[in-house]
């Protein structure tokens, strides 16, 4: 068959240009995802580290953030391991609306978590209301909220991971555990958790990596009590208002946890493969 | 110790209707193509997959019957099972992938593991008990599978493909070092494979399974000499042929006749097996004039080398395949096809009821 002349890419034709542009709007795209941090480093107040780091903003902010993302990595994987186990191993009706709706936070804008949240728990809220009638005891505006927001926010990202590894897995494993005499709970704990343990280990630090950084599920529906309910990156928020040096310090180190947990997971998301 | 099992399941587009019977010490071979159900039965006996009639008993326990509502789960079925990739603990290291049976059970973990090394010895692996099981060659993961299925002392084994994994170069002393271990297990075992010389070197018994029904069962040599299935006769290489008899004639289902030297009284009329073995059937280019019965004329459809022999499947009004030599190949120019002679003696014709 004769190809048109017109049609054969010369070397100056189409052909050219195209990988050229590709690769312009590449590195504009690069840019845009790495000058923000690079100006992050250079911007930080590095003479005054030493001070700002020990001010008791600033240790607060840590302290709670700390607390608060670590407490809801524990109530992800002590719920979000069950829920992911029954999503991939079980047949019901209604399963797939199900996992529809444990997932949506991971798209829903945190802002409207935090009114749901609010809706739900708080102290008129469809739950919250006959709790607090009954204990006096209400979510909002404490770090137990914070907590709740934060799962709210992040268990998502382990259940689908976990889930994922869960429906990937040989089976067959299972079986012969099971051959051996394994209980269901035992096939489970030693069989079936070792081999998604790479998976529940990327997705517990994904999930807490999604609650460090939660901001506006947290503030809608916990506020913004310094040493209660104030984690780091709303204090990041509203130390720019005051104190900028403290922000920019607070925000660097949301950077460098962030980078650390890339690194950890790089055979997830780092290996080109 | 002897297992009785009457299996019926239906499994996407199998049916397994299955009755299978192995007494103590009995090595009971399952062999069939793929997608006959042959992993199906083994999944069936450990309580892997529900049955939806019949009856599963093992030294007079009953393990499984629906009819009943009695299903004893797998885990507590006492059956000892090594699965075609062996499938060990990839997390755990090879004692404690033989130990896993006893801690599940309950046995203290200094107690499981001194267990697992002495059914390490058995199969020569001791010094690899820390060895991660995927650092292990495919004949010793199939040797540490099979010390993690005895070491719970089961009173029925199953293997499915014991030896499908493995290498062709280390099948031979991996199959002979199998069979010894069979040999000392004292309750039943029941073993599945397409191999027939895995079968035939490995078990007693042979149950010939096809499209989820029994065709045949018998020892190794009754199945090599009068098989009851056109696969079962492939596998050991033997021309096959249905027919109705009557007299020493046979007029071939699939056209054509054959004269066979049994069947001289009129009591042994009707449906019979008959099976031609290769080297029996002789082949001339030009008319022979000895004293075979059974002479018609064919055309040369392949030739197929088996070491010195080469088979040669010849059409005609009966299909057939010869082994002659390489030599009579060159002899009457086989290569270039054509027609030819196929001779056979009627003592050559073993015949059988069907």
């Amino acid at each position: 068959m004769r190809v048109p002349a017109a049609l054969v890419p010369g070397p100056r034709g189409p052909g050219r240009v195209l990988p050229a542009t590709l690769g312009l709007l590449a590195l504009g795209a690069a840019a845009l995802l790495i000058v923000p941090l690079v100006g992050l480093v250079l911007r930080t107040p590095w003479s005054q580290a030493h001070q700002i780091v020990t001010s008791p903003a600033f240790v607060a902010a840590l302290r709670l953030s700390l607390v608060c993302s670590l407490a809801a990595l524990a109530v992800s994987t002590l719920l979000g391991v069950p829920l992911a186990w029954v999503l991939a191993r079980r047949q019901f009706w209604g399963k797939t609306l199900l996992r529809a709706l444990c997932v949506l936070p991971m798209v829903l804008p945190p802002v409207v978590g935090g009114v749901a949240l609010l809706l739900a728990f708080g102290r008129r809220g469809v739950v919250g209301g006959p709790l607090f009638d009954a204990t006096g005891f209400s979510l909002p505006f404490t770090t137990a909220g914070v907590v709740l927001a934060e799962v709210f926010v992040a268990m998502p990202f382990l259940v689908v991971t976990v889930e994922a590894a869960l429906r990937a897995m040989d089976r067959r494993y299972e079986d012969a555990a099971a051959t051996l005499g394994a209980s269901r709970w035992t096939v489970f704990r030693r069989v079936t958790l070792p081999l998604v343990g790479p998976a529940l280990g990327a997705g517990m630090a994904l999930c807490w990596a999604r609650a460090l950084g939660e901001f506006g599920a947290t503030i809608t529906f916990a506020g913004n009590l310094p040493g209660r309910t104030q984690t780091m990156p709303l204090a990041v928020y509203l130390q720019l208002e005051t104190d900028p040096r403290v922000a920019f310090l607070l925000s660097l180190v949301l950077l460098v946890i962030s980078v650390t947990v890339l690194v950890a997971l790089r055979q997830r998301y780092l290996t080109v493969g | 110790m002897t297992l009785r099992a009457d299996l019926v399941l239906t499994l996407g587009r199998l049916h397994l209707v299955v009755a299978l019977e192995a007494g103590p010490g009995e090595v009971v071979a399952v062999l069939g193509p793929n997608g006959a159900g042959k992993t199906t039965v083994l999944r069936a006996l450990a309580g892997l997959v529900p049955l939806t009639a019949g009856r599963v008993e093992l030294d007079g326990r009953v393990l499984d019957e629906p009819a009943r509502g009695v299903r004893v789960p797998p885990e507590h079925r006492e059956v000892g099972v090594v699965f075609q990739d062996y499938l060990l603990f990839p997390h755990l290291s090879v004692v404690d992938n033989v130990a896993f049976g006893l801690r599940a059970r309950g046995v203290p973990r200094a107690r499981a593991r001194e267990r697992a090394l002495q059914e390490l010895e058995r199969v020569k692996l001791r010094d690899l008990g820390g060895a991660a099981p995927r650092s292990l060659s495919g004949g010793q993961a199939q040797r540490v599978a099979l010390a993690r299925a005895l070491a719970t002392d089961p009173a029925l084994l199953l293997l499915d493909e014991p030896l499908s994994a493995l290498d062709a170069e280390a099948r031979t002393a991996i199959r002979r070092e199998l069979r010894e271990h069979l040999d000392a297990f004292a309750g039943p075992c029941l073993l599945v494979t397409h191999e027939p010389l895995e079968a035939m070197a490995l078990a007693d018994r042979l149950v010939v399974l096809e499209g989820g029904r029994v065709t045949q069962v018998g020892s190794p040599s009754e199945v090599g000499r009068r098989p009851r299935s056109r696969w079962a006769a492939e596998l050991v290489g033997l021309n096959f042929y249905r027919g109705s008899a009557s007299g020493t004639a046979v007029a071939l289902r699939d056209g054509g006749a054959l004269i066979t030297a049994d069947g001289a009284t009129d009591a042994e009329r009707g449906e019979v097996l008959l099976v031609v073995h290769p080297r029996a059937v002789t082949l001339h280019r030009e008319r022979p004039s000895g004293t075979a019965r059974n002479v018609w004329r064919g055309m040369v459809d392949g030739l197929e080398a088996r070491g010195d022999r080469v088979r040669v499947t010849v059409t005609g009004e009966i299909d057939m395949v010869s082994e002659v030599t390489a030599a009579a190949v060159a002899e009457l120019d086989l290569g270039r096809g054509g027609a030819v002679w196929i001779a056979v003696k009627a003592t050559e014709v073993e015949r059988y009821p069907a």
